[in-house]
């Protein structure tokens, strides 16, 4: 086994609506229960949660995420967690000049668990609806939720809007980030009885008229 | 080349050792940390957050802390690196949690999630059909209880505080923890009875 492998480079697709958005699909079976599961399954998966330490003081978790989410869908689908971790891994190790130079890039800001926002667009009760932004780049806002009606529940927390952050590996300016309620009913048809709730931040919702 | 994941960790981690970015023993040594932590409860692990349950169960003040500002409530188990809410079970009301982008779970207080909550299959279902995915673990909500899905789409991260069974009063933290499932911090089961 050679010590130099090729990392191939991300396909500039910068893919948005991807197979990791999974929510609501048909078709997968039943939830794999595993009674006395270890921490980890093989001593590799161990070494790529310890390897994600090296590559991550340098970039952002939605880079890694959005990295993540650059698998081609029949890899993606077909691959485990931690081999989905690995394959996020040596390309973000590649893209910061870690397996060439033993230069160390220097560690980002990061973001720190803020109390409630002092001030909100939005307050509990209010209606919002999610924009369907089909952008370029990297979005939280999954495809079942796009497009339908909520109830805020809380401006729950500040942080930084994730497109940014995956673009650049970069935190910017925090936004406010809401809790909103959806009636299952509304997304998924009328024999739906519970409710759903998604953290979704300001810039991806808009006033509801209805 | 079709490697292995196998073969291709150790060749990274190869490759990140030759530039001087990782050291293997202090991999190993990352490595047995967080197996011995999870093991004992002295960090981020299913016994840790059954500790903050009992508490909860125990003491209305930290309970109301909890529920107000959890990453503040729990700072002295656990420090948290992102937001952290807490969602109170009640008779009227049960919550239960996922991730349907990937696979974020409030691992800075229970640790690493366990293969089924990572699974495409609960990712996919348990937003659009939750009983028939609760009902796989065993679980039957009764029919006047309403269910809430909370999808962890954003850096906050979601406990869920169950009730406390029956029949417990006036038992201690230590033995009131003994009952808190990881499971039913998830949402996908009850607190044990006894």
């Amino acid at each position: 086994m050679s010590t130099r492998r090729a990392i191939d480079e991300i396909v500039t697709l910068r893919a948005v609506d991807g197979v990791h958005d999974l929510g609501g699909m048909h078709g997968f079976g039943a939830v794999p229960i595993e009674t006395g599961e270890p921490l980890f399954h093989a001593p590799w998966e161990g070494r790529v949660w310890a390897l994600l330490g090296a590559v991550m003081p340098a970039t952002t978790i939605d880079r890694f995420r959005w990295t993540i989410e650059q698998m081609p869908p029949a890899e993606y689908l077909t691959s485990g967690y931690y081999a989905r971790w690995l394959w996020a891994i040596e390309r973000l190790a590649n893209e910061q000049g870690l397996l060439t130079g033993s230069a160390e890039p220097a560690p980002i800001a990061r973001p720190k668990p803020s109390s409630r926002p002092a001030t909100a667009r939005w307050q509990r009760g209010e209606r919002v609806r999610v924009l369907n932004r089909v952008s370029a780049g990297h979005t939280r806002v999954p495809r079942y939720l796009r497009r339908h009606v909520g109830t805020v529940e809380r401006a729950a927390f500040s942080w930084p809007p994730p497109a940014e952050s995956a673009a650049t590996g970069r935190y910017g300016n925090a936004e406010v980030v809401y809790t909103v309620a959806f009636a299952a009913a509304d997304v998924f048809g009328p024999d739906h009885d519970h409710t759903l709730t998604a953290d979704l931040g300001e810039s991806d919702l808009e006033d509801s008229v209805t | 080349m079709n490697l292995t994941p196998e073969e291709r960790v150790e060749i990274l981690e190869r490759q990140l050792h030759d530039q001087g970015h990782v050291d293997p023993d202090t991999i190993d040594a990352h490595i047995t940390a967080i197996e011995e932590a999870t093991e004992d409860g002295t960090g981020p692990s299913t016994a840790l957050g059954a500790k903050v349950v009992a508490r909860a169960w125990n003491d209305p003040q930290f309970r109301a802390r909890l529920l107000d500002d959890a990453v503040a409530a729990v700072a002295e188990y656990a420090s948290q690196a992102v937001p952290l809410a807490v969602l109170a079970d009640t008779e009227a009301v049960h919550h239960v949690i996922v991730c349907t982008l990937c696979s974020c779970y409030p691992s800075g207080l229970l640790g690493n999630p366990p293969a089924w909550y990572k699974s495409f299959e609960y990712r996919s279902r348990v937003v659009r059909e939750p009983r028939a995915v609760l009902a796989e673990f065993g679980m039957e909500l009764p029919e006047d209880m309403a269910l809430h899905v909370h999808d962890s789409t954003a850096e906050q991260r979601y406990l869920v505080l169950p009730m406390r069974p029956a029949g417990t009063q006036g038992w201690s933290e230590e033995r009131l923890a003994a009952l808190v499932t990881r499971d039913s911090m998830v949402g996908t089961g009850w607190p044990l009875s006894h």
